[in-house]
């Protein structure tokens, strides 16, 4: 039961990211978007290029789909109210994530078309750039809380959110989850100027719906993983454990949907040279620090 | 038990038919992305044995490893896309040989050696916990000159892979 | 979402449309319950790919996001395929393989011409007027609602896209033939592979095919025409690209070649490592790059070894007819600076004629002039800021653009203002500042461009600094150093901003001059600062008549330049810097329209 409950709970959320999507990219508030457009997708033909790699091409979006899925399968709404309480939840966040990547690789290799193989291999870069910083933040958060799971991670901030508790960590995977789910800036393998449209090109009808539901879905999770693992969770005076949960999730997730608007799209050699650089080192630094924290203080 | 058994049937059967796949096909990409879902069921495996950490490590690990492989081999094959029917297998009597001797010698192992009662699984929060606690005491020492030296070679490599820089602009700008 | 429509332009098309009439792009199936629904909801949101490119809607005044249709990146995600204008004769194909490759339902929207053969008959027609559009689009809406499916739907075939079988040997690309056999130079059989049916393409060089439909109206991706190209393995470092077949498929005579071996020989590029050259076209079409430019990158992994080139819809305009027609000719010539070419012909017209400069309306013409460049300087900038993926310059530019086209000479100094306050907030983000120095310089010119390009290069040529009306106004060019294109963003900006301050101090905007009467002769030579650069003109005047005609754009300089700009870069600092030359493929006069092969 609390299964379903979380399940729903994730679709909405992903609806919610949805409309908040297209407010950020068109600046119209649509209530009614999400539905218009995925109604409209399904109605309409679905084209397979001519030469694909066929098991590439299909499996893609159900792939991104299920993994964004998993992901959020281990990630609480409220005390008691999760999908898959895991001993090692926080690891199996990131496996789920890495899946992603593959899913865009096969997108870009299967449709048999320049554009989508440079956004795949581009994403394949920004996985080189952001792998490290999605792993190691969670290692400090993990230390805080002793334990991997995603409950007692929630619950070792009573507190202090996490988010005060380590800011450099906290920033650190802001911006690696920004770039997990190719959110702008670091939309490379989308990059509707650039690669007209990249992956999600060759897509159209209902597999396209698929993968704008899995982006959307994708988003939800990560600014779930936020909440969870940086701000407390369900924690919060007032309002009941899911509601807060649901407004931190929210809120992130617009935050990370509306700075992307104000910032051109990154350069690949940069966002190398810039995670490798700078961000790896304060990573590191971060788990000292917290380290330092939890043994002295 | 009988659940535990169906599943690790099924999860072996399908990491090896994946591993099978990554040679009958002729894609490069096809074949190290068979190779990656090869590894994902052998960490599935770890799941259905309930060691929880290893298993979820182990699918971790294997996506981004065979994806950067997948590069490495569309970078220096060509015909990446597998229309000309290359033969992925090489060596045939050799290779052959080698996989029979190597079956043998693990269900060999396997069947043949003692290995003592079968213990009780501590619940994976603890098994979680042990570990930490194995690699702090035990193996610490061995972890961390790993880990030291890991890191240490791929700034090498890096280091040593960049040529000399060009305008800007160039790729590794 | 779109407004009311206001008092539509053709109350009885809009009787005529009614629920019974069908798309021309209508998907074959059975009108049903849920198919009404899903069209209703299609109905509602139309996305548009704009041909020959939104900078052309905008150039015109035409706000395609306040009248409904958001604008997409690729045709395949779009529903409504809008031509801005005429149909060029050298984008026809390239249109006609966008539509095709529309999943249907799709319709066609023409704004601003009846006519856009070869493409399906437009559902809408509309004029290239704001509320015009508005009407268009609430009638497509209808359309769509009732239209989407239809019980007998046309298939789109389109003959240049089809395609055959064809062999070729693996080893030698070039070898190719219609029936199975061995190659003559090394003995190898003959692999099968599909190509084009439009003749025979450059240098087929593999058995990876472009894009199709399957069933209907095959078609190739439409930024890469007729592409016989496809796997261009490209991105970072790690990028692997691999192209060409010549794969063993008997180990026994060939031994195993590598990309190795295959690469020895070839130029490193800038990142050390060898791959094998790869064309990829991008273009005419490609949403970051001006409509009808199209640039092919000879790729390298993901740095571009070569480019080339070359526009789509420049064409040789024929001079000769009477003064108003060569006039009114003249500024159609270009959509994207319309004022600028009218008052170049005028200017030539006049001195031919001996008419010397008319000091009354000078002020007001240079309103006119200086209001252009601003309005163009600002959709290069919407167009820009959509490539790099900054959307909210994209969108504030537009905005501005679109609200200094239609402001009277009254309203320019709110604009002015926040023009000012663009390129401040410009100025200020970093982000930007580091994602576009360096990229793109030019260091030295042998090709002579003018206009923002040199000026951003420190040299400061501008026609505009001798003429007298400019002068009275307190003229001065903007120059700046750096010659990448932060300079050329900078010094857009700036000339946008004192292009205001001109109109402002000048007081009016007229374009309009009274042509000198018939009956004139004489040679006569004029030129102009457009807002891409200079631009001369010759013309010779017989009893009224312009019997010849002799135009120099600054398009072609620039087109030259595209080489300097893009070599040894990667693809994405390649394809902003051609964006940063701001060229206007309108302007690239002599290229005969290219026929269906090429």
């Amino acid at each position: 039961m609390s299964a379903l409950l979380a399940i729903v709970a994730l679709l909405a959320g992903a609806y919610f990211v949805a409309v908040l999507e297209g407010w950020a990219s068109t600046g119209r508030f649509r209530p009614a978007g999400p539905v218009l457009a995925g109604l409209s997708l399904l109605g309409r033909e679905s084209v397979v290029p001519r030469r694909p790699d066929r098991i590439f091409f299909e499996v893609a979006p159900p792939l991104l789909l299920a993994s964004a899925v998993l992901a959020a399968a281990v990630l609480p709404l409220a005390p008691g109210l999760i999908v898959a309480d895991l001993a090692t939840g926080a690891l199996f966040v990131n496996a789920a994530l890495a899946y992603v990547m593959v899913a865009l690789l096969m997108a870009g290799w299967g449709p048999d078309g320049a554009y989508a193989m440079v956004g795949g291999f581009r994403f394949l870069g920004q996985l080189v750039a952001y792998s490290m910083l999605i792993v190691m933040p969670v290692t400090a958060v993990a230390m805080r809380a002793e334990s991997l799971t995603t409950t007692e991670v929630v619950a070792s901030q009573a507190p202090l959110p996490n988010a005060l508790y380590q800011p450099v960590g906290f920033a650190v995977f802001l911006v690696a989850a920004m770039a997990v789910c190719f959110l702008p800036p670091f939309d490379l393998p989308t990059a509707p100027g650039e690669l007209a449209g990249g992956v999600m090109a060759e897509y159209t009808g209902w597999r396209l719906a698929m993968m704008r539901l899995a982006r959307a879905v994708l988003v939800v999770t990560l600014a779930s993983s936020i909440a969870v693992f940086y701000l407390g969770g369900w924690l919060g005076p007032l309002l009941p454990p899911w509601a807060w949960t649901a407004a931190k999730t929210l809120a992130v997730a617009a935050a990370m949907l509306f700075v992307g608007r104000y910032v051109p799209r990154v350069r690949e050699a940069d966002l190398l040279a810039w995670c490798w650089k700078i961000g790896i080192p304060l990573a590191l630094f971060n788990i000292f620090f917290v380290g330092v924290l939890l043994l002295v203080v | 038990m009988l659940l535990q058994t169906v599943f690790l049937a099924f999860f072996g059967l399908a990491a090896i038919w994946f591993a099978v796949v990554v040679f009958r096909t002729s894609s490069m990409v096809r074949s190290a992305l068979a190779l990656l879902f090869s590894q994902a069921a052998i960490g599935t495996m770890f799941l259905a044995m309930q060691t929880e950490f290893l298993g979820v490590l182990q699918i971790m690990m294997m996506a981004t490893e065979m994806a950067i492989m997948a590069i490495f081999m569309v970078m220096y094959m060509m015909d990446p896309g597998g229309l000309s029917g290359m033969d992925m297998t090489h060596q045939k009597r050799v290779s052959i040989a080698a996989g029979v001797l190597g079956t043998a010698v693990a269900v060999g192992t396997a069947l043949l050696v003692d290995w003592g009662p079968i213990a009780g699984v501590p619940r994976p929060g603890a098994q979680v916990h042990d570990l930490g606690i194995e690699l702090m005491e035990r193996s610490m020492l061995i972890f961390e000159t790993a880990g030291v030296t890991i890191l240490t070679a791929m700034v090498a490599t890096t280091a040593i892979a960049i040529g000399p820089r060009g305008p800007r602009g160039g790729v590794d700008d | 979402m779109s407004g009311p429509s206001k008092a539509p332009a053709n109350a009885r098309a809009d009787a005529e449309a009614g629920a019974e009439a069908a798309l021309s792009g209508a998907r074959e199936a059975r009108p049903s319950l849920l198919r009404r629904l899903v069209s209703r909801a299609g109905a509602r949101d139309l996305c548009a790919f704009v041909v020959p490119g939104p900078e052309v809607a905008r150039a015109r005044g035409l706000g395609l996001r306040a009248a409904g249709l958001s604008v997409s990146a690729t045709p395949r995600h779009a529903n409504v395929l809008v031509v801005v204008g005429e149909l060029p004769v050298g984008l026809r194909e390239a249109a006609v393989v966008a539509y095709a490759q529309m999943p249907r339902p799709r319709a066609v929207l023409a704004a601003g011409a009846a006519d856009v053969s070869p493409l399906p008959g437009p559902d809408v027609s509309a004029d290239a007027a704001e509320e015009s559009l508005a009407a268009g689009v609430a009638r497509l809406r209808r359309l769509f609602a009732g239209g989407a499916f239809a019980p007998e739907a046309e298939a789109f075939e389109v003959a240049a896209l089809g395609s055959r079988t064809e062999y070729a040997c693996p080893m030698h690309p070039e070898v190719v033939r219609e029936e199975p056999g061995t190659c003559p130079k090394c003995g190898m059989e003959l692999v099968e592979r599909e190509a084009a049916d439009g003749g025979e393409q450059g240098d087929p060089e593999d058995a990876h095919q472009g894009h199709d439909h399957q069933g209907d109206g095959r078609t190739h991706e439409e930024d890469m025409h007729h592409d016989d190209h496809a796997h261009h393995g490209e991105g970072d470092e790690h990028g692997g690209a691999n192209h060409a077949d010549h794969g063993s498929m008997d180990h026994g005579d060939m031994g195993f070649m590598s990309m190795v071996k295959m690469t020895r020989g070839t130029p490193r590029s800038s990142d050390g490592l060898q791959m094998e050259w790869v064309e990829a076209p991008f273009g005419p079409l490609l949403p970051g790059l001006p409509g009808g430019l199209s640039v092919t990158f000879t790729l390298d992994g993901d740095t571009v070894a070569e480019a080339r080139a070359n526009s789509a819809v420049g064409r040789r305009q024929d001079p000769r007819g009477p003064v108003e027609e060569f006039v009114e000719r003249f500024a159609r010539l270009d959509p994207l600076s319309p004022v600028s070419y009218r008052l170049l012909a005028l200017h030539a017209v006049e001195d031919a004629v001996g008419a010397g400069a008319r000091d009354e309306g000078a002020l007001a013409r240079v309103g006119a002039l200086e209001r252009e460049r601003a309005a163009s300087h600002l959709n290069w900038l919407a167009g820009f800021g959509h490539l790099l993926g900054y959307r909210w310059l994209a969108r504030r530019a537009e905005e501005l653009q679109l609200a200094l086209l239609r402001a009277e000479a009254g309203g320019i100094p709110p604009i002015r203002a926040e023009v000012r306050k663009l390129a401040r907030r410009v100025e200020r983000t970093s982000l930007l500042r580091r994602r576009l120095a360096g990229v793109g310089i030019i260091l030295a010119d042998p090709a002579g461009a003018s206009g923002p390009v040199a000026r951003a290069g420190g040299r400061g040529a501008d026609s505009r600094a001798d003429e007298e009306a400019y002068l009275t106004l307190g003229f001065e060019p903007v120059v700046q150093e750096g010659g990448d294109a932060l300079a050329r963003l900078r010094v857009r900006l700036a000339e946008a901003q004192r292009s205001l301050g001109l109109v402002t101090r000048a007081g009016g905007i007229s374009g309009a001059i009274p042509v000198p009467d018939a009956g004139a002769s004489g040679r006569g030579a004029a030129a102009l600062e457009t807002p891409r650069g200079s631009a001369n003109l010759r013309v010779k005047l017989e009893d009224g008549e312009v019997t010849g005609a002799d135009l120099e754009t600054p398009s072609a300089a620039q087109t030259r330049l595209v080489g300097a700009v893009t070599e040894g870069r990667e693809v994405a600092d390649a394809l902003v810097g051609v964006a940063s030359l701001d060229i206007a493929p309108w302007g690239v006069i002599g290229e005969a329209p290219r026929e269906a092969a090429g």
